[in-house]
């Protein structure tokens, strides 16, 4: 699923990320590679997702976190 | 002697409290050679030798090609720097170690400074130093950014490292060209490390009480909104104190001086110099600076404690829009309250093109003076609710002008690369230093003190010499002189030659607009006494109203409320946005930019208005 669909409190594990080297850079030099445990920690609707992740709290906006695609670990 | 090093970490990781605290008062604020990005130098003295600190902008990483990761990697690569001191956190030591096997391909000589070790503690987290510092083949110092008696270990391994530097012993991180791939093995080299050294816990993480609350879609908001309001209010109690001292100047020293001058037959125009402009200007700027004061102060709580990270997650999504991170919403709410604390509250932003869009968007927010003096004078032509409705467009134009504003110079100065999108750490909430605080803000006061003196004086003598008449009536001033000769022009724009000078007093001090009318339609007091603020120029508004009405049209009337809203903020503003920006080409650009809209908005809404009135 899309880290977007993930439900508050999912422990999960990220699956791939996708986008241009742009993206990719920033997205993985803040910590989020593949195969990283994380945990969603708030999901709402318009507002951007704040995950937990090598011991950061993170905040993403909507449209980076529909690049980002999850499983439940 | 002289020794050069420089500072590299990852945004949060402490590095501009180390900075400063290293530094002092010794540092040198400009931008990087032909880059929109901040350059800080510093330097301090350790045992008879001098150091020269670069704080490196701070990024995530080193691989990426914006311009704070090409002008980082290409100093340490330079070897301008005899050493780089690496920062990273702690209590994330994982992932901030990333920013270390980036640095590791450059092959140059480092420290390794661990940050932030009493919240690692407090966090009940292990890191066996020894182990790490063995396997890196540099030294690794255990900090806390707070404790003073680390700074002299910091000072004493700099300079130990300087005569015998070390590289890192360990190989650096395999590369791939593969993005992806790249990433994955610097933090398996990271892995590597960190083996035996400290373990991960994998706890389930819970969210404070207060950050619920804070992270709520709605009432988050209204928190942010409620906290920057009374974080303006702070402001202002710390401004209270040292602005009625300033205060006091011109009111002590008018009489005596104006009297000894006068005594000795010196022209009045330099006794005016000396007893009004003077001690006024002195004043002005004092006001300013304690203001500036406060605002520091409060702001650098806020981002100590974690608050802005917060605001920024909340109205991130809104201010995307235009080119802006989310923390932006922290200055542009304080310029409600005034636009000076608006400029220099973005200094939590992060990047210097960010925070030169953010202050010129804090342009068009109409500050509390002007808020205080448009129901005044639209009241003297218009209904209660027509004047509603005036505030009404005022408030619809500001969000025009955000728009115009972040398209013209928005992909100047935050290029569409840069904006993609948000991807932030919400750092943990710290305990605030206020020390430090306390610190930080009274430098940042004296300083834009002492460099602004000179502007506003410069500003004011020019204003003054416009302004003087030797009777004290306006008829007699340059400024009438000027202004009845280019009526033809301001008129097309709206404004009769009176309305004009009293929109460019505005220019000058935002308060000093109703009495520059009085000066201009009653003769009241002279427009240089207007400006200055100086002893007896109680407006009466009702009789200011009459005269007003019937000399100035409905249409001039609402033409001059919208070219003095929109104009260049005061002086003061100008001065402070100068400062904080180090860029007198972009803080000129912008208010030109301004000076235009205003102008041409006052002919628009003149000629509209001219149709219906």
């Amino acid at each position: 699923m899309k880290l977007t669909e993930s439900k508050t409190d999912m422990q999960g594990r990220i699956l791939s990320v996708s986008g241009d080297d742009h993206f990719l850079n920033r997205i993985t030099s803040i910590g989020i590679t593949e195969g990283t445990a994380f945990q969603t920690v708030r999901n709402d609707r318009k507002m951007p997702v704040l995950i937990y992740l090598r011991e950061t709290l993170i905040s993403l906006n909507r449209a980076d976190a529909e690049r980002i695609e999850v499983e439940t670990a | 002697m002289s020794a050069s090093i420089a500072l590299l970490g990852q945004p949060n990781s402490g590095k501009s409290t180390i900075f400063n605290n290293l530094t002092g008062a010794r540092q040198h604020v400009g931008n990087w050679a032909g880059k929109t990005v901040e350059k800080n130098e510093g330097s301090f003295t350790y045992k008879g030798t001098k150091y020269i600190v670069t704080d490196l902008p701070g990024s995530y990483g080193l691989s990426g090609n914006s311009d704070e990761e090409i002008i980082t990697t290409d100093f340490i690569k330079s070897g301008q720097s005899e050493l780089t001191v690496v920062l990273v956190d702690a209590s994330q030591l994982e992932r901030s170690m990333f920013m270390l096997a980036e640095f590791a391909r450059l092959d140059k000589p480092a420290l390794l400074v661990l940050n932030m070790m009493d919240v690692a503690k407090g966090m009940g987290k292990e890191i066996d130093t020894k182990a790490l510092e063995e396997k890196l083949g540099i030294p690794v110092l255990p900090f806390n950014a707070t404790d003073t008696k680390d700074y002299d270990r910091l000072k004493e391994l700099i300079a130990e490292e300087l005569k015998k530097p070390h590289k890192l012993a360990v190989a650096a991180p395999e590369s791939s060209i593969n993005v992806k791939t790249d990433s994955r093995l610097k933090f398996e080299w990271v892995s590597g490390l960190l083996e035996n050294v400290t373990k991960t816990q994998g706890a389930v993480y819970k969210m404070s009480k207060f950050d619920r609350l804070m992270t709520r879609p709605v009432l988050g908001k209204i928190i942010c909104i409620a906290v920057v309001l009374l974080a303006f209010l702070v402001s202002m109690i710390v401004m209270l104190p040292f602005a009625g001292v300033g205060q006091m100047i011109p009111t002590l020293l008018h009489d005596p001086v104006d009297k000894l001058l006068t005594d000795r037959n010196v022209h009045p125009w330099i006794v005016n110099i000396f007893s009004m402009m003077i001690p006024n200007t002195l004043s002005f700027t004092i006001s300013m600076a304690s203001f500036v004061l406060g605002v520091n102060i409060v702001f650098g709580f806020l981002e100590e404690t974690g608050f802005i990270a917060r605001a920024a997650y909340q109205f991130d999504g809104l201010l995307s829009k235009l080119g802006l991170q989310g923390k932006a919403i922290c200055p542009m709410l304080m310029g409600f309250g005034c636009t000076i604390g608006g400029a220099c509250g973005t200094r939590v932003m992060d990047n210097w093109g960010q925070r030169m869009l953010a202050m010129s968007i804090v342009w068009a927010i109409p500050c509390a003076s002007i808020w205080s003096i448009i129901p005044v004078v639209s009241g003297m032509f218009f209904t209660w609710w027509q004047t509603m409705l005036v505030c009404v467009g005022i408030l619809a134009y500001v969000v025009v002008t955000i728009m115009i504003v972040s398209k013209v110079f928005g992909r100047k100065l935050a290029p569409a690369e840069t904006r993609s999108g948000m991807i932030m750490e919400l750092p943990p909430y710290h305990k605030a230093h206020w020390k430090h605080i306390f610190k930080e803000a009274a430098l940042k006061a004296w300083d834009i003190f002492r460099r602004a003196l000179g502007t506003v004086t410069l500003v004011s003598l020019l204003f003054y010499v416009l302004s003087f008449s030797s009777d004290g009536n306006v008829n007699n001033s340059l400024l009438y002189r000027v202004g009845t000769v280019i009526e033809p022009v301001t008129s097309f724009f709206g404004m009769g030659w009176q309305t004009f000078v009293a929109f460019l007093s505005g220019a000058f001090a935002k308060e000093a607009v109703l009495g520059t009318l009085n000066a201009v339609f009653m003769g009241g007091n002279s427009v240089m006494e207007a400006a200055f603020f100086s002893q007896g120029t109680s407006t009466d508004t009702a009789l200011l109203g009459t005269a007003m009405s019937q000399a100035v049209s409905g249409a001039e009337a609402l033409a001059f409320m919208f070219a003095t809203t929109f104009s260049v903020p005061c002086l003061m503003a100008l001065s402070t946005t100068y400062k904080e920006s180090h860029s007198l080409k972009w803080t000129v650009k912008v208010a030109l930019f301004y000076i235009c809209n205003a102008l041409v908005l006052s002919c628009i809404v003149y000629h509209i208005a001219s149709l219906f009135m």
